[in-house]
Order: C-alpha cells, then sequence, then structure tokens
C-alpha cells in the first residue's frame, strides 16, 4: 500500500515521523514511473529544508567493519546530540534479484535506539541505479533534521564513486597486512578518500596496523590532493575498543571548516550538484531515446544486421542515429 | 596380502539384476561427501590401523571401558526443567522412581543468558524452555530429597555458568554434602555457542578464561566431576553433518586443553574429566561410524601433549537422539526416530544417554510422553540383548571403512582450523559458522525437494492429524519468580552482597580464580543476574556477527521449476509495486537458536526476496523500530523456546501505535497447534511449523501480501 498524496510524505518527513521518512525513501527507490513522479513533488517540497547535514561515506570491503565502525561513530555522536541518519546500500544477488542486508545486526545498539535512523537498501540488480536514489535520501533525511548522515557502501564495485560524488568527506576503511597493499580496493577508490583509516587497530593488530599506516602514507603522497587544503590523512582506529574513533570525526570536522575557510567546501557541493545534473541529463536522454517509437521500431532490425555481419556497429549506430536526427528536423 | 573375494563376479550378476546398469549406479553421495558402494568387503579393510584394537586400549574406538555395556549398560540420563524449581524437582523424582538414574537440568533462557526472572529483556522468557534459577534458594528448591552426594548431576550451562556451579555447590554444602563428593557435569563449553545456540553472555576471550577457571577450581577441589561437555549436538542441530560435528567438537575439545595448559594445569590433571556430548541423527550406520571416529580422532590428537595417564586419551561421552529429525506431522513416528537413534549411540558405544519425547517438536514432553521416552531405552537395555556384546559391529566391511573415512575427513577439517590458529579464531574468522550453515541449506533444499525423505512431512503425509496433547507453562510463573527474588533480597546482607560483588569484579579485572569468588556470592544470595552483571562491568555483552551465505539453497535444486516459478512471482510483484516482497526475519527474547532463520534467510534471497535480519535477541519495540525504518512488507518471527505468545501479540501492538498496522505478521518455529488460533487471533497471517517447505511458506507470504493488495 502506497500513499499517493505528497502531504503525507512532505508533512511528515518535516515533522520528523519515522515512518513518514521511511515510506519516502521507498517511494524514492521505487521502479514504478507513477511513484517517480510522485518523488519529485515530494523532493520539490522538502527541498527547502536540505543542506544541513554533515554528509559522511564510508566504504571498505566486505569484512573490514563497517558496520561496527559506524555503531562506534554513531553511538558517540548520539551522545553529543547529533542526529544520526545511515543509509547503507547491500549488494543484491544477480542471479535471484534478492538480498540479505544483515547491517544491523552488527548495530546492535544504535539500531535499537531511537535517536538514530537506519536504512539499509538493497542495490538491485544496477548498482549505479540505487546509489542514484541514496542522493535523494540523503536529502530526506536532512529535511527530517538530521545532522549527520552516514553512508555506507560496499568497496568492490562501482558505487563508491557514485557515493563519493554525494558526500563531503569520504572514508575509506582499511585492514593492516593480508600482504596486497590494497586489498582488492582499486587504487582509484584511494584517490578520491579524503581519508583512509585502517581498522582493527587492536590488541596483537596493533602493530600490523601502525606498519599499513605508513605504507598507507608513502602511497598517498604520491598522489596530488584534490583539494590544496587538504591532504587526506592516515589513521588507525579500533571500532571494537573504540580507539582512534574521536580522532576520525575530528578530521571530518576539521575538514569542513577549512574547506568552509577556502570557499571549498560549496565549490564541492556545486560541482556536485552538476555533476548530478550531467548524470540526471544523460540518463534522461537514454531513457527518452530508447521510448522513442522510431528507435523501437529500428533497433532490431539494425541489431540482427550486426549480429549476422551485415553492418559494422559503426555504421549502424551512425545509421539509426542519423535517420533520427534527419526525423526530429522534420518534426519541427 | 590377505585373500578378497573376487568382486568381479559380484559385479557381472549385480549388473543382470541391474538390467544392464554398472552396480556403480547404486553409489549414494552422504551429506559428508562420503560415497556409500552398494557392498563392502574385506578389501574395504585394507590399510586400517585400528581394525585389531580393543576395547579398553588406545585409540579407544571399541569403547573406552573393556566391559562396556556388558557389566554395567549407559546411564539413562533425560534432559528436563521447565516452570518452577518447585515443578522440575516433583517431576525429577517421579522420573527417578521409575527407572531414570541420572538428572539432567535445563535451564530457561533468562537463566542462560544471566538475566534475573524480573529483567526487561526477558518478560517471554521464564520458566518455557528450561527452570529459572535467580539464586541459591532455586537451587535449593531444584535438588530437595535429592542426595547430591549419590546422584550424579548434570547441568546445561554455558553463559551464566559460574553462578550456576557455584549455586550448585552451594545448594549441595546447605545438605550437607561437600564439594569433594559431587559427582557430575558441567555443560561450560562455551565455544560451541559461539557456532550455533547463541546463549553465550561474554566475548569469547573471557568466556575462555571462565573455562579455564572452572577446570582449575574443580580439578583441585572436585576431583570426581566432569567440568567441560564438548559439545557436537547443538551443532548437528544446526545442520552440521556427521564429519563438520566430530570435526569441530574435538578442535573445540582442544582449544580447551590449551586453555587450561596455559593456565598452568598438568595434563593429567584435568583431561581425564573432560567429556563430550554427540547428537546422533538418523543416518543410522554413519552416527555409529562417528562416535567410534571421534573415539579414534581424540586419543590420537591428545597425544601431542604427551599426558602420562591413559585416561587423558580416552574420549567418553553423552548422547542425545536429533531433536530436529523429530516431526510436527505425525508425531508418533518420532518414537521410531527416536528408537533408531537410541540404538545407534548404544552400537556407537555411548556412556549416557537422553531420548528425546515424540511430543518435542512442538512442545516440552508431557508426563507420558517423558516415559515413553525413558522406556525406549530400558526396553533396549532389558529386553533386546544389544549390551551382552562389546561393540558388536567391530569388524563389519562397511561400518569399519565408514570410521576410516569419517576420521580422514575430520581430520582433514580439523588441520584447517589448526591453521586459522584454532577454534577460538576459527571462530572469530566466522569459517566453522559458515560451514554449519551452508550444510544446513543444502539439507533444507534436500529435504523440501523430497530427495531426502521425512515420513509424514513429504512423503505419506496424514491428512486429519489428531492433535496431541502438549504441556503449557503457566504465564504466572514470571511473576511468582518475581515475588520470590525480592522476598530474598529482602532478607539477606545487602552490605555482604555487595562485598561479594565487588570481589567478583576486581578478580574479573585484575585476575584469580573466579569460581572461588563467586561461591561465597551465591551463599549471600546474590541472585545470577547480579553476578553476572559484576563481570559482564569488566567483560562487556558479546554482540554476535551475523554473516550469511547465499547462493546454496537454490543451488542445491539447481534451477528447478519451482525456484523459477517463485522467482518469477517475486519479479512480477516488483513490477507491480516498485520493489520487491522485503520481509525482516526476527529473533525476539533470549531464544538464540538461528539456524531456522538463517536457512530461511539466505532461501528468500535466493527466490528474489530483499531480507532484513535484525541482530539477536531484540525487544518486540526494537524488532517494530526496524520493520518501519526498513519498511518491510512482512514481519517472520522465529521463535522456538515457547515466548511466542507473550513476545508475537506485544510487536504487533508496538507496530499497530506507530502506524503500521499494515505491516504482515507471520511466525514459524515450534509452536503448539493448540496455540495457532491465539496467534492468528493476535493478527497473525501465517504460522509454519516445523517440517514446513521453505518453498511452500515463501508461496503463503506472497499469497498474503498479494491478497492484501
Amino acid at each position: 500500500m502506497i500513499e499517493t498524496d505528497p502531504k503525507y510524505y512532505v508533512d511528515g518527513v518535516l515533522e520528523g515521523n519515522r515512518k513518514a521518512l521511511s515510506k519516502t525513501i521507498t517511494l524514492i527507490e521505487s521502479a514504478l514511473p507513477s511513484h517517480q513522479k510522485l518523488t519529485h513533488e515530494v523532493l520539490d517540497a522538502l527541498l527547502p529544508h536540505t543542506g544541513n547535514s554533515i554528509r559522511l561515506g564510508i566504504t571498505g570491503v566486505p569484512g573490514v567493519g563497517k558496520s561496527t565502525f559506524i555503531e562506534s561513530l554513531g553511538l558517540r555522536l548520539i551522545e553529543e546530540e547529533h542526529q544520526v541518519a545511515i543509509l547503507a546500500v547491500d549488494p543484491s544477488s544477480a542471479k535471484s534479484g534478492g538480498s540479505i542486508m544483515g547491517d544491523k545486526t552488527r548495530m546492535e545498539k544504535l539500531s535499537a535506539d531511537p535517536r538514530a535512523f537506519i536504512r539499509p537498501s538493497p542495490a538491485g540488480r544496477t548498482l549505479g541505479g540505487v546509489a542514484r536514489k541514496t542522493r535523494e535520501s540523503i536529502l530526506v533525511c536532512e529535511a527530517a533534521g538530521f545532522d549527520v548522515v552516514m553512508v555506507e557502501t560496499v568497496g568492490v564495485g562501482q558505487s563508491e564513486y557514485s557515493v563519493a560524488s554525494m558526500v563531503d568527506f569520504f572514508l575509506v576503511l582499511l585492514l593492516a597486512g593480508a600482504g596486497d597493499e590494497l586489498q582488492g580496493i582499486k587504487r582509484g577508490i584511494i584517490e578520491i578518500a579524503d581519508a583512509i583509516a585502517v581498522n582493527k587497530a587492536d590488541g596483537n593488530n596493533i602493530e600490523n596496523a601502525a606498519n599499513a599506516k605508513a605504507a598507507y602514507e608513502n602511497a598517498l603522497h604520491m598522489m596530488a590532493p584534490a583539494s590544496p587544503v587538504w591532504q587526506p590523512p592516515v589513521m588507525t582506529c579500533s571500532a571494537l575498543t573504540m580507539t582512534g574513533i574521536d580522532a576520525i570525526w575530528h578530521n571530518v570536522l576539521e575538514h569542513r571548516h577549512l574547506m568552509q575557510q577556502a570557499g571549498e567546501f560549496d565549490r564541492k557541493r556545486r560541482e556536485q550538484a552538476m555533476d548530478w545534473f550531467l548524470y540526471l541529463l544523460d540518463e534522461g536522454l537514454k531513457e527518452w531515446f530508447y521510448q522513442l517509437p522510431d528507435v523501437k521500431e529500428m533497433l532490431p532490425g539494425i541489431r540482427r544486421q550486426i549480429t549476422d555481419g551485415r553492418t559494422t556497429a559503426m555504421a549502424g549506430a551512425r545509421r539509426l542515429l542519423e535517420t533520427l536526427s534527419t526525423m526530429l528536423q522534420n518534426d519541427s | 596380502m590377505a585373500k578378497h573375494p573376487d568382486k568381479k563376479k559380484w559385479a557381472e550378476i549385480a549388473e543382470k539384476e541391474l538390467k544392464g546398469k554398472s552396480p556403480e549406479s547404486l553409489n549414494w553421495q552422504s551429506p559428508e561427501g562420503i560415497t556409500i558402494k552398494p557392498l563392502y568387503t574385506s578389501e574395504d579393510l585394507e590399510g586400517i590401523d585400528f581394525i585389531d584394537s580393543l576395547p579398553g586400549f588406545d585409540p579407544f574406538v571399541r569403547g573406552p571401558r573393556a566391559t562396556m555395556y556388558t557389566l554395567r549398560p549407559w546411564t539413562i540420563r533425560q534432559y528436563a526443567g521447565f516452570s518452577s524449581a518447585k515443578e522440575s524437582n516433583e517431576f525429577y523424582k517421579r522420573n527417578l522412581a521409575a527407572g531414570q538414574k541420572g538428572l539432567s537440568v535445563a535451564f530457561d533462557l533468562a537463566t542462560h543468558r544471566g538475566y534475573d526472572s524480573d529483567h526487561p529483556r526477558v518478560i517471554g522468557d521464564v520458566g518455557k524452555a528450561g527452570v529459572p534459577i535467580d539464586s541459591v534458594e532455586d537451587m535449593k528448591i531444584l535438588f530437595n530429597e535429592i542426595p547430591l552426594d549419590k546422584m550424579s548431576v548434570s547441568m546445561t550451562m554455558n553463559g551464566a555458568v559460574l553462578p550456576v556451579l557455584a549455586g550448585y555447590i552451594v545448594a549441595a554444602e546447605e545438605q550437607g554434602v561437600s564439594q569433594e563428593k559431587l559427582t557430575g557435569t558441567i555443560q561450560n563449553d562455551i565455544l560451541k555457542e559461539y557456532l550455533t545456540r547463541n546463549t553465550y553472555i561474554y566475548p569469547p576471550e573471557p568466556s575462555m578464561r571462565i573455562v579455564s577457571d572452572i577446570i582449575g577450581y574443580c580439578s583441585e577441589h572436585m576431583p570426581k566431576y566432569n567440568t567441560v561437555s564438548i559439545s557436537g549436538y547443538h551443532m548437528m542441530e544446526a545442520g552440521a553433518d556427521s564429519v563438520l560435528q566430530t570435526a569441530f567438537t574435538i578442535a573445540d575439545g582442544i582449544e580447551y586443553v590449551r586453555a587450561a595448559l596455559n593456565a598452568g594445569l598438568d595434563i593429567d590433571a584435568f583431561a581425564p574429566r573432560l567429556s563430550f556430548f554427540f547428537g546422533v541423527g538418523m543416518n543410522f550406520f554413519m552416527e555409529i561410524a562417528m562416535l567410534r571416529a571421534a573415539r579414534y580422532l581424540w586419543a590420537d590428537l591428545m597425544k601431542q601433549f604427551n599426558p602420562k595417564s591413559q585416561k587423558s586419551l580416552m574420549l567418553r561421552t553423552h548422547v542425545q537422539t536429533s531433536g530436529w529429525s523429530l516431526t510436527q506431522q505425525d508425531p508418533y513416528n518420532n518414537i521410531v526416530r527416536t528408537t533408531l537413534e537410541a540404538l545407534a549411540a548404544a552400537l556407537g558405544g555411548t556412556q549416557s544417554l537422553h531420548t528425546n519425547a515424540f511430543d518435542e517438536a512442538v512442545s516440552l514432553p508431557t508426563d507420558l510422553s517423558a516415559r515413553v521416552a525413558r522406556n525406549t531405552q530400558i526396553i533396549i537395555q532389558e529386553e533386546s540383548q544389544v549390551t551382552r556384546v562389546v561393540d558388536p559391529l567391530a569388524g563389519s566391511y562397511y561400518v569399519e571403512s565408514l570410521t576410516s573415512e569419517i576420521v580422514k575427513k575430520a581430520r582433514a577439517l580439523i588441520d584447517e582450523v589448526e591453521e586459522l590458529g584454532g577454534m577460538t579464531k576459527a571462530i572469530v574468522a566466522g569459517m566453522p559458522k559458515m560451514r554449519i550453515e551452508e550444510a544446513a541449506a543444502r539439507r533444507q533444499a534436500k529435504i523440501d525437494q523430497g530427495k531426502e525423505v521425512i515420513v509424514g512431512v513429504n512423503k505419506y503425509k496424514v491428512e486429519d492429524e489428531v492433535p496431541i496433547e502438549v504441556r503449557e507453562i503457566s504465564e504466572a510463573v514470571r511473576d511468582n519468580q518475581v515475588a520470590w527474588i525480592n522476598q530474598i533480597k529482602e532478607k539477606r546482607d545487602a552490605a555482604e552482597v555487595k562485598r561479594c560483588l565487588e570481589a567478583i569484579t576486581n578478580c574479573a579485572e585484575s585476575g584469580g580464580n573466579l569460581l572461588e569468588v563467586c561461591i561465597p556470592a551465591v551463599r549471600a544470595r546474590a541472585t545470577v543476574g547480579e553476578i553476572s552483571d559484576a563481570m559482564e562491568k569488566v567483560f562487556g555483552r558479546y554482540t554476535a556477527t551475523t554473516q550469511c551465505i547465499s547462493g546454496v539453497y537454490a543451488g542445491e535444486y539447481q534451477d528447478d521449476e519451482i525456484i523459477v516459478s517463485i522467482r518469477k512471482r517475486t519479479e512480477q510483484f516488483m513490477e507491480k509495486r516498485g520493489r520487491r516482497p522485503r520481509i525482516l526475519l526476527t529473533k525476539m527474547g533470549q531464544d538464540g537458536h538461528d539456524r531456522g532463520i538463517k536457512v530461511v534467510a539466505t532461501a528468500y534471497a535466493d527466490l528474489g526476496f530483499d531480507v532484513d535480519i535484525s541482530p539477536m535477541f531484540q525487544t518486540p519495540e526494537e524488532a517494530s523500530k526496524m520493520a518501519i525504518e526498513n519498511d518491510v512488507h512482512v514481519v517472520g518471527v522465529s521463535s522456538l523456546a515457547g515466548a511466542h505468545k507473550i513476545l508475537v501479540p506485544q510487536l504487533i501492538e508496538s507496530l499497530k501505535s506507530q502506524g503500521a498496522g499494515d505491516i504482515l505478521i507471520v511466525v514459524g518455529g515450534i509452536i503448539p497447534p493448540g496455540d495457532y488460533e491465539f496467534l492468528f487471533n493476535a493478527g497473525v497471517t501465517n504460522v509454519f511449523g516445523p517440517g514446513t517447505m521453505v518453498t511452500d511458506s515463501a508461496n503463503q507470504v506472497l499469497n498474503a501480501l498479494e491478497k492484501k493488495g
């Protein structure tokens, strides 16, 4: 059952009603065209109330301890009277399309705390798609009064690029040792990090973590920082013993302060908005294009010709685009 | 080289009987990955090094004692406890009068998890799956008129093991029985709790210290007492096959030995007091071979610690028949199943045995079902004559070969655990739990497809089931228990209690033997909850990390029609509603049995659902918060410990009060048929009892969702 009156969502979210917030996120994530239209109405109404949170992205390979880290940081922030929302993107099975979302089992205290809101979302079969929706979910959380919004994503695919492009601060969690320096995380991820934290620096692992920290520092020094005012630091932390968590949060605040002072903060958000605009335009164009009756009619034939080797890929694409362009000109 | 019969000749005739198919077509792959052939001969005994061993001698394959049951049969030890200490005590006394030989105490889940009966997190659990023990006063009632110097008592306790063992010691003391006379067993096997049952309190490391403190204290003061019962039973119940059960249990044992050695104890001072606890299921010869193989492996692996006493190599075990093999459907069949399992345990050479009652798939045993269960053993012992010969299956080509196969496969797995740095590390890495859950999902898929037959469930179903009588636990139990705690708290010396509790906290922090400091606290009438809290201040409470496997359930089906058809339904649901059907699976209260919910989670995800899993031990309010935040269509509650009548209505209430009354509720697990109506009236859409095929339940959930629109 889905409410069709935009007022239900807008008023509910602005009142901070959990159920309305949750339903709004469902609406945003829905694949139905009618829901998308409603989403736009709701978002337009909420937009004036957004933008006021610290947006923090967190990534790392499975097993790095993301959820436990978020539990520790989140509990600490709610003690400081912050309103904390967490959006987690979970991978789905390519075969069945279904997914298992168990993040909250590792956030036992935080998920039970009424001051925190945690929403896991299935990535679905297309990773990019859900991340797009996460951006809108951030806005809704802000409108509901949350002043810290964390986005958790598994650092093995492409989703972390989109996440980095929607947050103010992008934290990459890594583990010490295991030989391979970047542990399956693409080198590119390190380039977009605002900070790296070596997690599980506890017990027998403290020394390993310190060594890993030094290694990552060396690696980072060889890259040009994304912003002139911020050199991404490498830290160690333990979500288990709560060490290093404060220092990471301090860095997030320091980053925000320096970026704001230099005017970088607003520039970054504007850039993100521009990227977002171009992305939406791209997606919209594609969607519009493939729905055109002429395209629907011509496409199968051209595909068949390419399969049979009767035409080349380049010629096929050109023919489709040119025909279409002529038709559009004749129309106008 | 011994002469073997000519198998070729046999194969020729067999092929004729098979109308041209090769005899290999009769091979069967057991869940353990062992190929079971249609025929075994003396050839299969080649190279087996224990084939000429004797009972009572290393490697003890043929039994720990030379005479085995020819002198004295195994101990009939029925596990029981429910409602209150007084009711349980009366039940014990009736059973002892009717031929039971040893006691085995089942505690309720509140006690297991270190909560007193008045704690807000245990409202649904008090007295349900065992007896509630809050203070030594309850312990004294539990053993009233049972002389503890004569009766061997086994206590299944792992989480709150210190206050409970101290309570037993003080209850005996106040009966006039001194510690050194006490005989029996404390389970004290914390490692397997992290694998399967989840009735732990503290994280693994401090928990291992508690284990070695108990071993240390008892080896000095209670020489006749078994200090650890290393348990594979719960692994089997969670889905482990015989190889997984054997390997992980033996690996747990090795880990305890190392912990005790590290605490400075002498191997021969404690190793003979370690005992085992295996589960025996329906694969008759496999179960027998498993017990024989386990004895071989233990003797073999213990040699690395250079014990001087042969007793340190000897695996002595208790066995319980499988609870998982029991069905709610056509429940009298369970008597037959239990009989076969009991016979397998006897032929495998167990030292004591619990036989399940036929109604245990739905509730706690009644006096009648408990009598049948007990008599099952007595009939085997006193009517069947199987006790006349030691290890009667020795020399069987099949059983000896199977024993040797299990040894080989289990040893390979133990080596894998050792490579990870021992069982504690392997558990932290999640390896054993994943293996067990994989096995469980595979097996469920086999059962759901009818490839593994369960009579009354997936074959020869009965249309009109006659309901059986079940035992109900009165809801007044908790109120009475709370009033009783308050009464005890009023009378005791508060300053003395405080002093004792502080001593426990100090000992937890700075070292010393924890059991030694818990005993005075129990004497002063400190409660189980207070003593557990005193340690929790230092150790913290452990949070389980839930890992989930995926693809295993559907993989076993190989994209069978039924899987495809449900995937189509979830896909259609998405096309219509804009997202997949989303279900929150949750466990509320202190019931930590999570095999079922894990299997359902992985299967539903394979069928195209989006599945949320809650942390363990939720309150109804916490579960409803999660259902609303995750915006699920359905909440699936798993309940195996009798708390459903209290917790499910509270969950529904909590959802309604937040405007989320439209979320469907389904309940699965051990629910007495008489409670179905109660749950439907409370607003539950479906109840799925034991034996429900996962694919059926998924279709029913989808039906309910579609009906709701």
